[in-house]
C-alpha cells in the first residue's frame, strides 16, 4: 500500500495509517429534515476503499458532508489526517476543503462557461500551484479525455462530465476522494467506466470513500462496506477478495425428471 | 435450468459426439454447472427414444456417436424456448425457513441472524462482481449474462433483509 503523507501542514512528511476519526458524532437538523445522525463512530485508513451504503435519507450524505468540512457535528468531533475540523477557523477549513479533499457529487457541478482544462484547474488556481496545467492535461490524459480539453461541458457526455470532475476532484492531490453517488445519473456503461476508474485510482494509492444506495456497486471495488440506517451504522463488514471458481459463486441446475 | 433442451438446443447448431456437447454444455454454463457423463448420455438415450434427436450416421473412430436434431426435436426446442417460466417462485435456500423458524423460537429477535445474513450477502455479491469482471475481460458473455442475474437476485435478497430489519418480523405473524 502506498502510505502518502497527510498534505495539510500538520503532518508534512509525517506517514499515518488513520485518516479519518468520526467520534460519538451526531446531527440534528432543525424541522426534522432527513439525513441526520445519532451516535456515529468509525474510522477511515489511508490507502482503504470504503463503500458508505444506505437507502435515501439515511444520513450516509450527511457523513460524508462532516468529513469534507462541508458541515458541522451537533456533537462529537471529525478528525481528518490529525486535524479536528471542530477546532479549525473558517479559513483553514476552506484549505482543508481545497487541498485535502476531492470531491465528486452524482451531478457534476462544472462551470458551463469555463473549458474541460479550465474546470480541472479552478482548485489548482485557488492554491496557487505552479505547473497545474501540465499536472491537469497529465490528468485529462489518464482519464482518457484529453482530446476535449479545450471543449466546454454541455458539448460533452454525462460520462465525460464526470471524468471532468474526476478529474478537477484529483488536481490538488486530495489525502481522501469523497464520491457521493458518482454514477448516479450515468447510464451503465458510462457508470461502470468511472467505477472502473475509481479502482485505479485505489490501486495506485488513493484512499477512497464511496457513498451509495446501491449493493451492487458497494461491492464491486470497495473492500470494507459500512451499512448505515436511520442515523446509525448498523454494520461494518470487511469483505474478502478470493479467486473462486464460478461453480463456488453460482450454481445453475436442478434436479429434473426426464 | 433443463439438461434435456440444453443438449438439444446444442445439437441444433449441429451434429455432436456426447462428449463434445457436454464440453459445449459445460462451456456455455461458464463452470457453473459440471454435468456427469453418464447423464448426458442417459438424456442422449431419451431424447432418441422420443424422437426428437437421432443418430447422424454409423459409429465412427472409437465406436463414438454423433447426433442429430429431428423436425420434431426442433419443434419441441422452439416451443420450449418461446414458453415464458410462469410457475411459482423458487425459494431453495434455507435462508427462507430459517427466518420464519427463528421469529417464532427467538421471540421475533431477529437482529444477529439478519445481520449475519447481511454479510453473507454482501460477501456473495462481492464475488459475483468478481466473477463478472472475469468474465467480461474474458470475453465470456454467456458467463457475464448469468452472473449478472444473480447479481440482481441477490440484490433483492438484500432488499428483503432490510425490510425484515426495518420492520422486524416478530411474534405477530404466528
Amino acid at each position: 500500500m502506498d502510505r502518502r503523507a497527510f498534505r495539510n501542514g500538520h503532518l508534512w512528511g509525517v506517514e499515518v495509517t488513520e485518516l479519518v476519526r468520526l467520534t460519538d458524532i451526531t446531527k440534528v437538523y432543525q424541522g426534522g429534515m432527513t439525513g441526520a445522525l445519532n451516535g456515529v463512530s468509525m474510522a477511515v485508513e489511508e490507502g482503504e476503499f470504503t463503500a458508505v451504503m444506505g437507502p435515501s435519507g439515511s444520513g450516509k450524505s450527511t457523513l460524508l458532508n462532516l468529513i469534507a468540512g462541508l458541515d458541522q457535528p451537533t456533537t462529537g468531533s471529525v478528525m481528518v489526517g490529525g486535524s479536528d475540523l471542530g477546532k479549525m477557523g473558517e479559513a483553514p477549513l476552506a484549505r482543508f476543503r481545497r487541498d485535502s479533499i476531492g470531491f465528486v457529487f452524482q451531478f457534476f457541478h462544472l462551470l458551463p462557461n469555463l473549458t474541460v482544462l479550465e474546470n480541472v484547474l479552478i482548485p489548482a488556481q485557488l492554491k496557487g500551484t505552479a505547473g497545474a496545467e501540465a499536472r491537469g492535461r497529465d490528468l485529462l490524459e489518464q482519464l482518457r479525455i484529453a482530446e476535449v480539453a479545450d471543449r466546454y461541458p454541455a458539448n460533452l457526455s454525462g460520462g465525460q462530465q464526470q471524468r471532468v470532475a474526476i478529474a478537477r476532484a484529483l488536481i490538488n492531490q486530495p489525502s481522501l476522494l469523497l464520491a457521493d453517488e458518482p454514477t448516479g445519473a450515468l447510464d451503465t456503461r458510462s457508470g461502470d467506466q468511472v467505477m472502473e476508474l475509481l479502482m485505479q485510482l485505489h490501486a495506485s494509492g488513493q484512499t477512497i470513500l464511496l457513498v451509495t444506495h446501491d449493493a451492487k456497486l458497494a461491492t464491486r471495488h470497495a473492500a470494507r462496506v459500512i451499512s448505515v440506517m436511520d442515523g446509525r451504522i448498523v454494520d461494518d463488514a470487511r469483505l474478502e477478495s478470493p479467486e473462486r471458481a464460478p461453480s463456488e459463486v453460482i450454481r445453475v441446475r436442478s434436479e429434473e425428471a426426464l | 435450468m433443463s439438461l434435456k433442451y440444453g443438449l438439444l438446443g446444442l445439437l441444433v447448431e449441429e451434429p455432436l459426439h456426447g462428449y463434445e456437447v457436454k464440453n459445449r454444455f459445460e462451456a456455455m454454463l461458464g463452470g457453473t454447472w459440471e454435468v456427469n457423463i453418464g447423464q448426458v448420455y442417459t438424456t442422449l438415450q431419451r431424447l432418441e427414444r422420443d424422437g426428437l434427436v437421432r443418430p447422424a450416421g454409423e459409429r465412427g473412430d472409437r465406436g463414438k456417436l454423433l447426433y442429430e436434431v429431428s423436425d420434431a426435436g426442433r419443434k419441441a426446442l422452439n416451443e420450449w424456448l418461446a414458453q415464458p417460466e410462469s410457475g411459482p417462485q423458487e425459494l431453495r435456500e434455507d435462508i427462507y425457513v430459517k427466518l420464519l423458524l427463528a421469529a417464532r423460537v427467538a421471540n421475533g429477535n431477529l437482529g444477529p441472524l439478519l445481520s449475519r445474513q447481511k454479510r453473507a450477502y454482501l460477501q456473495r455479491l462481492r464475488d459475483l462482481n468478481q466473477l463478472e469482471a472475469r468474465a467480461k475481460k474474458e470475453g465470456r458473455t454467456d458467463l457475464a449474462r448469468l452472473v449478472r442475474g444473480a447479481l440482481l437476485h441477490t440484490e433483492a435478497d438484500i432488499k428483503w433483509i432490510d425490510e425484515l430489519s426495518e420492520t422486524g418480523i416478530s411474534g405477530e405473524s404466528k
